[in-house]
């Protein structure tokens, strides 16, 4: 049996960045779950889930030379790519029709949270984020799992864009807050 | 500014779930560097996001990492430590390579140079041996000689000092005083020996003959041919004196007196 290398991140990014199959092989079996449910709270499918995380490894892999330590944690920015990985697909023409032909009632782009029942609903950001009010939901929702930007958010729902900033803010102030650490 | 108003203002977990806009994340990256508060508190923000999904985490089925790891296979480097490993142990060998090839070729030199030498040394052995082979046969041929020569010696003595052997002096006849033979006859067997002690080399086609003369009458005794040294001659049954003629070869019925050259008396 092969020796398993255990990295502090220093090391791990040096080695990813080397090319070595080990750093990979310990990245992902250090953070492919983590990565896993942040994706499938944006991306409910489990097969589609997959693929993106696939996806997500495949990026981090082929960019690793674009992160930065001094902008943050390895974490943070794998999370980052999953994040908008994930938002892409689901904001992708495909998936869009797909869904479409699933909820015909939906005119609007459908909130994951609010129009399915979803399984994973009780875990993570996104268990946290039903415990919000309503204003605070709705920013979330649009910002976080669907990546709209915030002066697109202010036209949407038709507030300033310095209400949009705050209320923002402050539910994730409030989502933190519920999770002390 | 109030740091810590800015910090709690929720600011940071934006920008850390990536939703903050532009213009937040600019003002955010100039005061991290600004306020080590803010890097401190972007770090817990950091940790709380990095916890939290892990406290989310949805299993994954094995066969993506391996799906993953195959899609990627070519993107791999080889193994590192292994590749530096195998570099050093490949220079170390060809370092080992290198040092038995030079010393191997010294070796060669040295071995060559050394056989070179023996090779003369052993040239000069061998001749000088079959020189010293050559010597010791002529040696051993030569004392081969000389003990035949002894023994012959030895023999004429015995029969030169047997009992009842007779001394017959033959000197030169006149004009022939430098000549001498010395006759040997034995008076119980009646054997003639001759001894040429000064005789001229017989000429080609001639041969001395020995004669004895017996009441006044010269008798054939027998010719010297190549004879050297002591000749054994015809037996002689009786003689009064005896004398030696130059004849021609195979001998003469009656002697030329002209040619004689000694003569001797039986002394009694």
């Amino acid at each position: 049996m092969k020796a398993v290398p255990t990295y502090t991140e220093q090391e791990l990014v040096r080695s990813l960045k080397l090319r070595e199959q080990a750093a990979f092989s310990y990245l992902y079996d250090h953070y492919s779950s983590a990565l896993h449910g942040v994706i499938q709270q944006i991306v409910p499918d489990p097969d589609v889930s997959v693929d993106v995380l696939q996806e997500v490894f495949v990026k981090i892999w082929r960019q690793i030379e674009q992160y930065d330590p001094v902008k943050g944690r390895l974490f943070t920015w794998m999370f980052s790519i999953a994040r908008t990985t994930s938002i892409d697909t689901v904001r992708g023409k495909d998936w869009r029709n797909s869904q479409k032909n699933n909820s015909l009632t939906d005119d609007l782009i459908p909130l994951a949270g609010a129009t399915q029942p979803n399984p994973i609903d009780d875990i993570g950001l996104r268990k946290m984020v039903h415990s919000l009010k309503e204003e605070h939901k709705v920013l979330v929702e649009l910002s976080y799992f669907q990546g709209y930007k915030q002066d697109e958010i202010a036209q949407m729902l038709n507030i300033p864009l310095g209400t949009v900033k705050t209320r923002l803010r402050a539910a994730l102030l409030l989502l933190r807050q519920q999770v002390k650490l | 500014m109030d740091i810590q108003a800015y910090i709690q203002s929720g600011v940071i977990e934006s920008y850390v779930l990536g939703v903050a806009d532009a213009q937040d994340v600019a003002e955010l990256q100039r005061l991290r560097f600004e306020y080590p508060e803010v890097e401190a508190a972007i770090a817990a923000c950091e940790a709380w996001l990095a916890a939290t999904a892990n406290a989310g985490a949805v299993p994954v089925s094995d066969n993506v990492k391996e799906q993953l790891q195959h899609t990627l296979q070519h993107e791999f480097a080889p193994a590192a430590g292994t590749t530096a490993a195998n570099q050093t142990s490949l220079l170390k060998r060809m370092n080992k390579v290198r040092y038995f090839a030079a010393a191997s070729i010294v070796l060669l030199v040295v071995s060559a140079t050394i056989n070179v030498y023996l090779y003369q040394k052993y040239h000069q052995a061998n001749k000088d041996y079959i020189a010293l082979m050559n010597e010791r046969n002529t040696v051993v041929a030569d004392n081969g000689l000389y003990q035949t020569r002894l023994r012959q010696m030895q023999d004429r003595m015995q029969l030169m000092a047997a009992p009842g052997m007779l001394k017959v002096s033959m000197p030169g006849t006149p004009g022939k005083e430098g000549n001498l033979v010395t006759l040997f006859w034995d008076t119980h067997t009646k054997d003639v020996y001759v001894l040429a002690n000064k005789l001229p080399k017989a000429p080609a086609g001639k041969q001395y003959q020995l004669w004895a003369l017996v009441d006044g009458k010269p008798v054939d005794a027998g010719m010297l041919g190549d004879c050297t040294d002591l000749c054994q001659l015809k037996p002689v049954l009786k003689a009064q004196a005896f004398a030696i003629t130059l004849e021609n070869t195979g001998g003469s019925p009656t002697p030329h007196l002209d040619q004689l050259y000694v003569m001797g008396n039986v002394k009694s």
